[in-house]
């Protein structure tokens, strides 16, 4: 099971600029940590009761007025002070790089300056929390199950007589998706399921697909839970990948794409089913 | 009913007839202006004919509904006041900065005050650690303040005061200084910010809660009307809503929502509107999107000019003119490659010209690392200067007027604003959606969008998402002193031990019973600060009658 990382965004200070901490609050949410913000005008005291009492991994602060340096330490300070130097501080907003080193010496574990991408600070947090409680960074996925193999194919009504009449299957539903231009069959027999791949039109992935490698064995899709974490591990472990976040997939499923080059030349799906009640 | 071509062709001719007298009291910086290849530049261009459309849309410059500005011969007169916003450490240091920025040609001056001052703490309060003296000039008392303008005549300057919930007691101290000074109120001109709306949806220095910072509000305008009649009251600010995150529809709509919110206010406190709307100033940011910057600076002028008409039936054109202040946008300036922001600027502060503005703050090229130095102040100045003394763009009113795409865009700019408003009103006003965090959570939906798309590369921001360098040079920064905090404090010590003790506890008590009362408040204030109350005693007192707003 992953670590929900719990993270506290602090304004210290009297600095009422509040879009940096609130973005990036915002950000690290749908990276899927949890999140609690102070709200303005915090004293060092405030964050550090409040970081305790809600037992978070990590403190944000964020100042834009210029008294970091008076109250970034502070807040390290008192952290030591309650014996909580274990909670990690970063820090962000208008800091000029020659305090950094000053700010660093202070227990202050990095500081985010403006134009650094939200998805950045999120994994330096990941991985310094990881890295605290002794998580391994790179662990493998966990796949539940083949969910099913897709085939590309030129026409699913030609080939479907070959899979019901010949093999067996039975034909549970077909579903047109418009964004990757396909039309899609889903045959099933016993617990195992095949995803037939006709392409609407020349431009379509699948179109493609076939006209470089014929008709054939198309990708297999993997059954995971917290697709979303699973994304991450890879994207951690450096695998490329087709894509970053997860989309909607067929029958209410989010699934994401491996890139074929990072899998010997198979395209692998991940594929999270919509929650059974 | 369709008016004839005739009648415009007669209101064409009034105008010109009123413009020549103001003229002959105001007249334009040349005799002829023309371009170098010797084609003359006309005052104003307009279309061959004049018909409804144009006329209601557009009208002549410094007539209903103003679109293309609120004088006759604009920036042909006189330029925009040039105002840059200054302010750091103590009073003595940005005294020096002022002057040194008056001696450089600026026009007005504009005051930074630090955070400690903004929220009514003193200097040697705990709230105040780490921020005196930090963002802007640390103001304690009147000893402070009367160093701050130490040889600048008040008579002959204009001065814009940043400064929000405690804006009566900044403005009192002010005219207090001109007393001495002995220049009366009646001569002073400038502005306080006191724009409370916006320090809940999008600043953050706001010190009560809504109904009592109305109150203190509209005391002002009605002190003002009455003693200092060429202050401006309020500056109504969508700079901090747009520096949030907003777009530029949302700026203008919610600023003027925030706008009609001060006029009810003061209607209900019994004022008149064509004595204070007069007064009412505006404030907004020029972001990077140049021709939707013109588009939305137009279109609100037209959008207030019709709801002072129509919605409050103000009869004093000066009621109907949206006179607005620019700053270039802060949060468009990088710290990478911070060269790049002189060019960012430079376009920004021209769509602001453009637009029509009154005065303008361009942003120093350093603004994302630190405040400038004077080498940056200097350079953003000159930036301003080129454009009105080089560039030509100032010789005729509103050079866009016309251009289909300009008229377009603020036609559509005009749509989405009067729908936020309808919108706005719909949940019982400004004062209303702001409790109900309405704006603020627009807001941040914007801005989480804006940095998702940069963050995707759909939103290009040079030097940061691409074309970057590797290694960045770290320019020169200003420092503040470091030990000023102590020096400050050691000041407002000497300050509490030198006054008359007595007089201090009888003004501070007097207010708290005017506090408690309904009267006006800045009689009281006024007297507090003579006996040289600290703004945290004031704000303390204050806070002890209104209580304390701690957000949505």
């Amino acid at each position: 099971m992953e670590k929900k990382i719990r993270v506290l965004i602090a304004k210290p200070g009297l600095d009422g600029h509040d879009r940096g901490a609130l973005v990036i609050a915002q950000a690290l949410r749908d990276y899927g940590m949890e999140v609690i913000y102070t709200g303005l005008r915090q004293t060092p005291e405030q964050i550090v009761a409040a970081a305790i009492q809600e037992d978070v991994d990590a403190i944000g602060l964020s100042c834009l007025s210029g008294a970091h340096n008076e109250l970034f330490p502070a807040v390290t300070e008192l952290l030591k002070t309650r014996g909580a130097d274990d909670i990690l501080v970063i820090g962000g907003g208008i800091i000029p790089a020659e305090d950094v080193p000053f700010l660093e010496s202070k227990g202050i574990r990095k500081i985010f300056t403006p134009g650094t991408p939200t998805i950045e600070i999120a994994r330096y947090i990941e991985r310094a929390v990881y890295e605290r409680d002794g998580i391994p960074l790179e662990q493998p996925i966990e796949v539940e199950a083949i969910d099913h193999i897709g085939i590309a194919v030129r026409s699913i009504a030609d080939c479907l007589p070959f899979y019901q009449e010949k093999l067996g299957f039975s034909l549970e539903r077909t579903e047109t998706v418009e964004a990757q231009k396909v039309k899609v069959a889903f045959l099933k027999a016993g617990n195992f399921h095949l995803e037939l791949l006709e392409p609407i039109g020349d431009d379509s992935p699948v179109a493609r697909f076939i006209a470089q490698r014929g008709e054939g064995l198309h990708h297999v899709a993997l059954e995971v839970r917290d697709i979303d974490g699973q994304l991450r591990r890879l994207e951690t472990a450096g695998i490329p990948l087709v894509d970053h976040r997860a989309r909607p997939g067929a029958g209410a499923s989010r699934i994401a794409f491996l890139h074929p080059k990072a899998a010997h030349g198979v395209l692998y799906e991940l594929c999270e089913k919509k929650a059974e009640h | 009913m369709a008016q004839s071509s005739t009648d415009f062709q007669k209101a064409y001719e009034e105008w010109l007839e009123r413009t020549k007298r103001l003229m002959e009291k105001f007249p334009e910086r040349k005799d002829e202006f023309s371009t170098g290849s010797g084609i003359p530049i006309e005052r104003l261009y307009l279309p061959a004919t004049l018909n409804d459309e144009y006329m209601e849309k557009l009208g002549l410059p410094g007539e209903y509904p103003y679109t293309r500005g609120i004088r006759p011969t604009m920036y042909r007169a006189r330029f925009w006041t040039m105002r840059q916003y200054a302010g750091f450490g103590s009073a003595e240091e940005t005294n020096r900065r002022f002057r040194y920025l008056l001696d450089q040609g600026q026009t007005g001056l504009s005051v930074a005050f630090d955070l400690p001052t903004q929220i009514g703490y003193d200097s040697d309060d705990p709230m105040a650690r780490g921020e005196v003296g930090k963002v802007g000039v640390a103001i304690d008392s009147l000893a402070d303040m009367e160093q701050l303008f130490d040889g600048i005549p008040l008579d002959r300057v204009s001065t814009s005061m940043t400064i929000n919930a405690p804006a009566a007691i900044l403005l009192a101290m002010y005219i207090a200084v001109a007393e001495k000074q002995g220049v009366p109120a009646d001569r002073l001109s400038g502005t306080i910010q006191n724009d409370i709306l916006k320090e809940y949806i999008a600043r953050g220095t706001y010190i009560f809660p809504p109904k009592p910072s109305m109150r203190l509000i509209t005391d002002v305008f009605a002190y003002c009307s009455q003693y200092v009649p060429k202050w401006n009251t309020i500056s109504i600010s969508g700079y901090h809503i747009r520096e949030a995150g907003s777009t530029a529809a949302q700026e203008v709509a919610f600023t003027l929502a925030n706008g009609i919110a001060y006029v009810e206010a003061a209607l209900a406190a019994g004022l008149d509107v064509d004595r204070f709307a007069p007064r009412l100033a505006f404030f907004f940011n020029a972001h990077h999107h140049f021709f939707e910057e013109i588009a939305k600076f137009r279109a609100a002028r037209r959008i207030w000019a019709r709801i002072m008409k129509e919605r409050f039936a103000a009869k004093n054109p000066k009621s109907l003119e949206l006179r607005f202040h620019t700053q270039t946008g802060g949060s468009t300036l990088t710290a990478q490659q911070p060269e790049n922001n002189v060019v960012r600027v430079t376009l920004q502060a021209l769509s602001a010209v453009l637009g029509g503005t009154q005065s303008l703050h361009t942003n120093a090229l350093d603004e994302a690392l630190s405040l400038p130095t004077e080498e940056t102040a200097r350079l953003a100045l000159r930036t301003q200067q080129i454009l009105a003394y080089e560039s030509g763009v100032a010789d005729t009113v509103d050079p866009l007027g016309g251009s289909y795409f300009i008229e377009a865009l603020t036609d559509q700019m005009e749509e989405k604003v009067i729908a936020y408003l309808k919108k706005i009103d719909d949940m019982g006003g400004s004062v209303r959606a702001i409790e109900q965090g309405y704006m603020q959570e627009e807001i941040h939906r914007a801005a989480y969008e804006t940095q998702k798309a940069i963050e995707k590369g759909e939103h290009i921001v040079v030097g940061v998402n691409a074309f970057r360098v590797e290694e960045e040079r770290e320019p020169k920064r200003h420092r503040v002193d470091p030990g000023l905090a102590e020096k400050q404090i050691a000041r407002l010590q000497a300050v509490r031990a030198g006054r008359d003790g007595e007089r201090v506890r009888q003004t501070l008590a007097a207010l708290k019973r005017a506090a408690e009362g309904s009267g006006n408040l800045m009689p009281p204030i006024l007297d507090c600060v003579k006996a040289y109350c600290t703004i945290g005693e004031i704000c303390g007192v204050l806070r002890g009658v209104f209580g304390e707003y701690n957000g949505v």
